[in-house]
C-alpha cells in the first residue's frame, strides 16, 4: 500500500498529497491524509450487527453500497455520546475496502509538508494510532496512522 | 513471445476461449468414439476441423508448438477422412494421442492464461502421431514422414486438368505473407470444392514467406460454381497486390462435377463465405454443433459484465420496491398509480428472470471433464470403470459451476482411486466386472441436487471411527456415534482415510476442502454408503444466491429476512403457558406433537429494543437442515424480493456468516436488513 505521506517530497501529484481532512474528537484535532478520504456524509441511520466489537457501529447504505462504520470515540477509548448534527462519517478507501469513520465533527482540510510532521510523543497512552503531528495557526493537529487504526480489523482480510 | 504484446490482448483471450470449447468438442466427440469403437465420418470432419482451427488461429498468433501439434493430427484425421477404412489400424494408439494432444493444448492454454507462458515441447507426441501418420499411408507413402514437404511437392506434378490455377502476390511489406496466404485459403474454402496451393501448408513455416513474396503463392482450385466466385473472393481478400489467372481448367468441369461432389467434405459447402479465418472456423464449428444438437449457438460475454448487469437488475428491483413502497404514498388512493407499478414490477421480474438465465450454464461440459478423469484414472490403476451420467442439461448458475467443479473431480477421484476394486477383487465379490461411478444433477425447485455415486467399496464405520480416535479428532465416546455422524467424519480437517499418497488423491487436499468449496456457494453435503454396497454422496445447492424471496421481520429497530424457502409458518400466541421453560432457560413449544426450541432474536443478537412480552410479538416455524425451530420476533413486515449482498470484507474477522447472518440487503426505503440463515443461527 502506498502510503501518499511518505512520497511527499515531490510536487503534489493531484492536488491531494500533503493535505490534511481534520476533524474533532472533543477538544482535540486529529487529521486524515485527505488522499484516504472518499466523501464525508452526515450521521445516517446505522444497522446494528451483532458480535462484533463495540466499535464497530454497525452498517450504512451508502448509494446501494454496504460499508461499515467505526466509532473514533469508542475506538479511541473515548466515552460515547449521542450523536448530533455536527456528527459526521468519513468515507475512507483502505486497502481498496471503504469504511466509515464516525467523528464529532468535521472542522477544514490543511496542508502541511512532510517536513513540518514532527513525530508523535513516544511512550504515551495518548499517542496510540498517531502517527505524526503538526501545528496550524494554534492548534495541534494529531495525524491518525489509519494502517495502525485499522490493524485489528484489517488482519482477518488477508487471506 | 507475443504475449507481452499488449495490442494482442484481446485477441489472445478470444483465442483461448475459442480453443478451450473447441477442445471441450474434441474430448467429447473422442470418448463417445472410443466407447462406440469407432469413429463415424462426421466426427472424424468434425475433428479434422476443430483441429485445422486451432492449427490456423494458433499460427495466426504464432503459438508455433500448438500449431504444428495441431497440424500433425490434422494430417492424421485428413489421412482418414480420404479413407476411413485404415481406421482400424490404428484404432487404440490414435486416441491416446489424441488425447495427449488435446491434454497438452489445455497445458499451453493454461500457462498462456497464467500471463507466463512458455512454450511447451510437443515432439514427442509429433513424433508419435507421425509414425501413426505413417502406418496408415501404410504402402501408399511408407517414407512419408515429413508430410509437409512431400505434398508440397507432389502439388505441383498432379495438378488435374480440370483444376483452376491463380498465381497471388500479396502487397510489399504487409508481413506474415505465409499467413496471409493461409487465411486466403480458408476464405476460398467455401466456393472451392477441391483446393491446394504452392507452397502447401503455407502457414506452417515462416521460412515460406521469402518464397511467398519472390513467386507469388499459386492457388490450385477446382472451383464450386464458377472461376469467377473465386476470382471475387480474392479481390475481396485483405492485403492482395495483384493476381494473374495461370489455367482456368474450364474443359472439363461438368462432366467431372458430379463425381467431385461426392467426394467433396460437407462442411466446405456448409460454411459460407466470410471475412476471416477465425470466423469462418467459428461458423463451422457451429454448423456443426447445429447438426449435432450438442451446444447451443453461443455468444460469449465477458463475465463481469454479467456480473454488472445483475447487480443493476439488483438496484432495479430495490429502486422499483422504493417508488411502489414510498411512505409518501401511505394512506393515499391511487388506482392508476398501482397500476402502473404492477406493470413495471412484472417487467422487472421478466429482466430478473432473464438476467438469471444468462447466467445459468448446464452442468454438460463439467460433466465431461469427470468422464476424462475416470477414463485416464482407470487405465492408470488398471481399473474397470464408467461413468454414468445423467441430468447434463441442468443448468446452474456460472459461479456456482465453477464452484463445483474442483470438490466433484475430488469425489470422482476418490471413488476411482479408493471405492471402485480392482476388476478381479470385484468379480471375486460376485460384482460386475465393470464398475460404475454416477453423476446426476437434478432441479428441485429452488436447490439443485448433484449425486456422486458408486458401486464400490463402500464406507467401514469401524474403520473409520478407528481412524479418526487414531487421529484425536472424536469429540465423545466412540459408542456415541450415529452412522451418519461417522461417515461425517471424513468431511473434518486432518482426517484423510488412505495412508499412501497416490497420484491422484490425498494430496493434502480432503473431503474438508470439499465441504467448505460447496459451503462457499452456500452448498450441503451428505454422506451415505453401505458397506460392500458403494457410496452416495449427496451435494444440495441453491440455484441461485443473488436475490431471495424473504419475509421481513422486525425486532426493535432491526429488520431481518427469512427466506421464505426456510419458513413453515407462523403463528400468535395467545397464552404464556404454552411455552415450556427448561431448568437453564431455554424455550420450547410443542406444535402437532413435536417440541421445537424457541430462539429469541432478541437474547440472540443482544438487541435492546423489541418486545419481551411472548403474546405481544410472533413466532415464525422455520426448518433448518439439522432440525426445525422457532424464531421469536415482533412482528412480520411483509414479503419482498431481496438482492442479497454479503457483508463488507472488512467485517470479515468476526465471521458472520458462521452466526446465522448470511449477507444483508439494502431495503425499498434505504435501510438494511440482515439476511438469516437458519442453518447457521444456532450454532452457538
Amino acid at each position: 500500500m502506498a502510503n501518499t505521506e511518505t512520497t511527499a517530497n515531490s510536487v503534489s501529484i493531484d492536488g491531494l498529497t500533503d493535505r490534511y481532512l481534520l476533524f474533532k474528537i472533543d477538544d482535540a484535532n486529529y487529521g486524515l491524509p485527505l488522499s484516504l478520504a472518499i466523501e464525508i456524509i452526515t450521521i445516517q441511520s446505522i444497522t446494528k450487527l451483532p458480535r462484533v466489537a463495540s466499535y464497530v457501529k454497525g452498517i450504512v447504505n451508502l448509494r446501494g453500497k454496504v460499508i461499515p462504520v467505526l466509532d473514533v470515540r469508542a475506538k479511541l477509548g473515548l466515552p460515547e455520546h449521542e450523536y448530533d448534527d455536527k456528527t459526521c462519517i468519513i468515507v475512507l478507501d483502505i486497502h481498496d475496502m471503504h469504511v466509515g469513520l464516525i467523528v464529532d465533527m468535521v472542522s477544514e482540510v490543511a496542508s502541511a509538508l512532510p517536513e513540518q510532521l514532527m513525530p508523535p510523543p513516544k511512550n504515551d497512552k495518548a499517542a496510540t494510532y498517531i502517527a505524526s503531528v503538526f501545528q496550524k495557526d494554534d492548534k495541534i493537529i494529531l495525524n491518525l496512522d489509519c494502517e495502525d487504526f485499522f490493524k485489528d480489523d484489517l488482519e482477518q482480510t488477508r487471506v | 513471445m507475443s504475449t507481452d504484446d499488449f495490442a494482442m490482448d484481446s485477441m489472445l483471450e478470444v483465442f483461448i476461449h475459442e480453443t478451450n470449447e473447441m477442445l471441450e468438442q474434441l474430448d467429447e466427440i473422442l470418448l463417445d468414439s472410443e466407447r462406440a469403437k469407432s469413429i463415424t465420418d462426421e466426427n472424424i470432419n468434425s475433428i479434422f476441423r476443430i483441429t485445422h482451427t486451432i492449427k490456423g488461429s494458433a499460427a495466426m498468433m504464432s503459438f508455433n508448438t500448438i500449431s504444428s501439434l495441431a497440424h500433425t493430427v490434422e494430417d492424421i484425421f485428413y489421412l482418414l477422412r480420404e479413407d476411413p477404412s485404415k481406421l482400424s489400424i490404428v484404432f487404440d494408439s490414435i486416441f491416446d494421442l489424441v488425447f495427449q494432444a488435446s491434454d497438452f493444448f489445455k497445458r499451453e492454454l493454461e500457462s498462456l492464461q497464467s500471463g507466463e507462458y512458455h512454450e511447451g515441447d510437443a515432439s514427442a507426441i509429433i513424433a508419435s502421431l507421425k509414425e501413426q501418420a505413417a502406418i496408415i499411408k501404410g504402402e501408399k507413402a511408407p517414407e512419408a514422414a515429413d508430410g509437409a514437404v512431400k505434398t508440397a511437392a507432389s502439388a505441383d506434378e498432379d495438378i488435374p486438368a480440370d483444376m483452376a490455377k491463380i498465381r497471388v502476390f500479396f502487397e510489399t511489406d504487409c508481413g506474415m505473407e505465409n499467413i496471409r496466404a493461409f487465411m486466403l485459403l480458408t476464405q476460398l474454402q467455401s466456393c472451392c470444392e477441391k483446393l491446394s496451393s504452392i507452397p502447401a501448408n503455407p502457414e506452417a513455416d515462416a521460412n515460406l514467406c521469402a518464397d511467398i513474396i519472390a513467386n507469388g503463392f499459386i492457388v490450385i482450385c477446382k472451383p464450386q460454381h464458377s472461376l469467377d466466385d473465386v476470382i471475387k473472393a480474392i479481390e475481396n481478400a485483405l492485403n492482395i497486390k495483384s493476381y494473374e489467372v495461370l489455367s482456368d481448367g474450364s474443359a472439363p468441369v461438368e462432366e467431372e462435377k458430379s463425381a467431385a461432389q461426392s467426394q467433396a467434405s460437407p462442411a466446405a459447402g456448409k460454411a459460407a463465405p466470410i471475412a476471416d479465418s477465425t470466423a469462418a472456423a467459428v461458423a463451422k464449428v457451429e454448423a456443426s454443433n447445429i447438426s449435432k444438437g450438442v451446444k447451443q449457438s453461443l455468444i460469449s460475454v465477458n463475465q463481469t459484465k454479467l456480473d454488472q448487469l445483475m447487480d443493476l437488475v439488483g438496484e432495479i428491483v430495490t429502486a422499483e420496491s422504493m417508488v411502489s413502497s414510498n411512505p409518501d404514498l401511505k394512506g393515499l388512493r391511487l388506482d392508476n398509480f398501482t397500476k402502473s407499478v404492477r406493470e413495471l414490477r412484472k417487467l422487472t421480474d421478466e429482466l430478473q428472470d432473464i438476467v438469471m438465465s444468462i447466467r445459468m450454464v448446464p452442468l454438460q461440459s463439467t460433466f465431461h471433464k469427470m468422464d476424462r478423469i475416470v477414463r485416464d484414472m482407470g487405465k492408470k490403476l488398471g481399473k474397470q470403470a464408467e461413468l454414468v451420467t445423467e441430468g447434463g442439461d441442468t443448468e446452474v448458475d456460472k459461479t456456482i459451476n465453477d464452484a463445483i467443479v474442483d470438490p466433484l473431480m475430488h469425489m470422482i477421484r476418490n471413488s476411482m482411486d479408493h471405492a471402485i476394486e480392482m476388476p478381479e477383487e470385484r468379480v471375486r465379490l460376485g460384482k460386475p466386472e465393470m464398475g460404475t461411478v454416477s453423476l446426476t444433477a437434478k432441479n428441485t425447485g429452488g436447490e439443485i441436487l448433484i449425486t456422486v455415486a458408486d458401486d464400490g467399496a463402500g464406507l467401514d464405520p469401524e474403520k473409520l471411527l478407528a481412524k479418526a480416535k487414531a487421529n484425536g479428532i472424536l469429540t465423545k465416546p466412540e459408542s456415541a456415534y450415529t452412522e451418519k455422524e461417522i461417515f461425517n467424519l471424513i468431511m473434518l480437517p486432518g482426517f484423510s482415510t488412505n495412508k499412501q499418497v497416490t497420484e491422484y488423491s490425498g494430496r493434502g487436499v480432503g473431503m474438508d476442502v470439499v465441504k467448505k468449496n460447496l459451503e462457499q456457494v452456500g452448498g450441503t453435503i451428505s454422506i451415505a454408503s453401505e458397506k460392500g454396497k458403494g457410496t452416495t454422496f449427496t451435494i444440495k445447492i441453491p440455484l441461485t444466491l443473488a436475490i431471495v424471496d424473504g419475509m421481513n421481520i422486525a425486532v426493535g429497530d432491526n429488520i431481518f429476512t427469512v427466506p421464505i424457502t426456510a419458513i413453515r409458518q407462523s403463528f400468535k400466541i395467545s397464552d404464556e403457558s404454552q411455552i415450556i421453560v427448561n431448568a437453564d432457560g431455554s424455550e420450547m413449544i410443542v406444535l402437532r406433537g413435536d417440541c421445537y426450541p424457541i430462539y429469541r432474536l432478541r437474547d440472540l443478537y443482544n438487541i435492546e429494543s423489541g418486545t419481551d412480552v411472548v403474546t405481544e410479538g410472533i413466532m415464525i416455524q422455520v426448518d433448518s437442515n439439522s432440525s426445525g425451530f422457532c424464531i421469536f420476533a415482533d412482528e412480520l413486515l411483509g414479503e419482498y424480493q431481496v438482492v442479497v449482498k454479503p457483508f463488507p470484507i472488512f467485517l470479515n474477522k468476526y465471521d458472520l456468516k458462521n452466526h446465522g447472518l448470511s449477507g444483508c440487503s439494502v431495503l425499498g426505503d434505504g435501510s438494511i436488513s440482515l439476511i438469516l440463515d437458519v442453518n447457521s443461527l444456532t450454532n452457538d
